[in-house]
């Protein structure tokens, strides 16, 4: 290997300067550790390079020091620096200078107090949301409950009617007696099952401890029909095989034996 | 801060500045600031962005010395391409392309090969260069002051590396027997 060519090549002050590429540079250092005057050519470009850097030099302003030394005493003792900072006289910086750490941490200052106003206000928000969502379903279960009722009722009355128009109910109106005109009644008869029901919406409200009570007038004898209980339009009362008539009494809540007959509100023939 | 008096040869002072010891440091602050400031202006041609970048590297210094390899050579060719390395990557930086007023004339740096710096803006080491022949000039430009890889110049310039390769070794001769005059 012509060592002197290789000197003089100019790949050793490429090698210095940081130029070189991987290859250059592993041979270099594979052939400076084995011919000494290589390294040593090595080693005066690199005086020749700082005493050339050293002509061009250009001063640094004063106080570049004192804040050199600041920071890195500041960046030595990170978990002190409460106290150390007292004693650095901070007016004492005539140099601009990049000063990343307290930058950043305003900056997350700012983020963390913004995050924490967004916090709270999405907490409200969700506050809120959450109160309307109950409402919401509370007011969805009452729908669902009023519908329910609705239904219901509609179904009865739908079944009152289907009833009513049946052909094999029979029909009897019952009027108010002397004294209690403004009464009256309905009662269906079905013919075929012989069940009895009351439309007695035309009744004056039983008072407390009262309550009306059907008779069937049978041979003459009055036969206990059933009382009459708070349904919505139509009650279904006994089951009576045969009557010539129907008349509706006052009795005491839970009905009695037999008719009070001065109590008698309503009364109608059959047929 | 005490200005340190006493002299010391680069064997102890890599050995104390490993310990980090603070007379060691101010010592080398002071011998070697001014150098390394010329050095970092040569690249990056701006006041204030150069000390901002001096400081860094003197911090770089600090916190790395222990990584610094006597044997792979001088403690202050290991400092230079520090900051060479620290001005160039500021030279990069988004940052410093945005201010530069003449924003279409950096970022087209490689093409128009480093004559985006005017001869007045051209400062020390840089400005030897500037003394070169276009060919030579060209290579250290983009290489040393630009950072751009053998590779990446070949690429750009349409040269093949071998040729790179070789004018730049010849480059950086004439620019060794320009410095010893």
């Amino acid at each position: 290997m012509d060592i002197k060519s290789y000197i003089q090549s100019g790949v050793i002050e490429s090698y210095v300067l940081g130029l070189a590429d991987q290859d250059e540079i592993r041979e270099l250092e594979r052939l400076r550790a084995q011919y000494p005057e290589i390294d040593q050519a090595i080693i005066a470009f690199e005086e020749l390079l700082e005493q050339t850097a050293a002509e061009h030099a250009v001063s640094v302003p004063a106080g570049v020091k004192e804040q050199l030394f600041e920071r890195l005493k500041e960046e030595a003792m990170p978990a002190e620096s409460a106290p150390r900072i007292k004693e650095t006289p901070v007016a004492a910086a005539p140099v601009r200078r990049m000063r990343w750490a307290p930058m950043v941490a305003a900056a997350s200052l700012i983020l963390l107090v913004v995050s924490g106003a967004l916090n709270i206000h999405y907490y409200n928000r969700y506050h809120d949301v959450r109160q309307e969502n109950a409402d919401l379903i509370s007011q969805r279960t009452t729908l669902f409950a009023d519908n329910k009722t609705y239904q219901t009722r509609l179904i009865e009355m739908q079944e009152d009617l289907d009833m009513m128009a049946d052909s094999a109910m029979m029909k009897v109106s019952l009027a108010g007696v002397k004294g209690k005109e403004n009464n009256a009644a309905t009662v269906f008869w079905d013919t075929h099952t012989r069940d009895v029901y009351v439309m007695s919406s035309k009744l004056a409200p039983a008072p407390s401890g009262k309550q009306y009570q059907l008779w069937a007038l049978v041979d003459g004898v009055p036969v206990d029909a059933g009382t009459i209980g708070d349904c919505a339009s139509i009650c279904k009362l006994k089951n009576i095989p045969g009557a010539q008539a129907f008349a509706i009494t006052l009795e005491n809540a839970g009905g009695s034996p037999t008719p009070t007959l001065d109590q008698m509100y309503v009364f109608g023939k059959v047929g | 801060m005490l200005k340190s008096l006493q002299r010391y040869n680069e064997e102890e002072l890599v050995s104390l500045l490993k310990q980090h010891d603070q007379a060691a440091f101010s010592y080398l602050y002071d011998n070697y600031s001014s150098s390394l400031h010329g050095a970092i202006l040569g690249i990056l041609p701006d006041t204030d962005t150069a000390l901002d970048i001096l400081q860094e590297v003197f911090v770089k210094i600090w916190k790395q010395i222990s990584a610094y390899d006597v044997s792979k050579g001088r403690l202050f060719t290991w400092m230079l391409t520090i900051a060479r390395n620290a001005a160039i990557d500021m030279l990069r930086s988004k940052n410093w392309k945005n201010n530069k007023r003449n924003n279409e004339l950096t970022d087209e740096s490689l093409t128009l090969a480093g004559s985006s710096q005017t001869n007045t803006d051209v400062i020390g080491l840089r400005k030897i260069v500037h003394t070169l022949k276009e060919e030579y000039r060209v290579l250290v430009e983009l290489s040393y002051f630009e950072g751009y890889t053998q590779d990446d110049i070949a690429k750009q310039l349409n040269i093949p590396i071998g040729t790179v390769k070789t004018r730049l070794r010849k480059a950086l001769i004439e620019l060794r027997q320009t410095i010893k005059v």
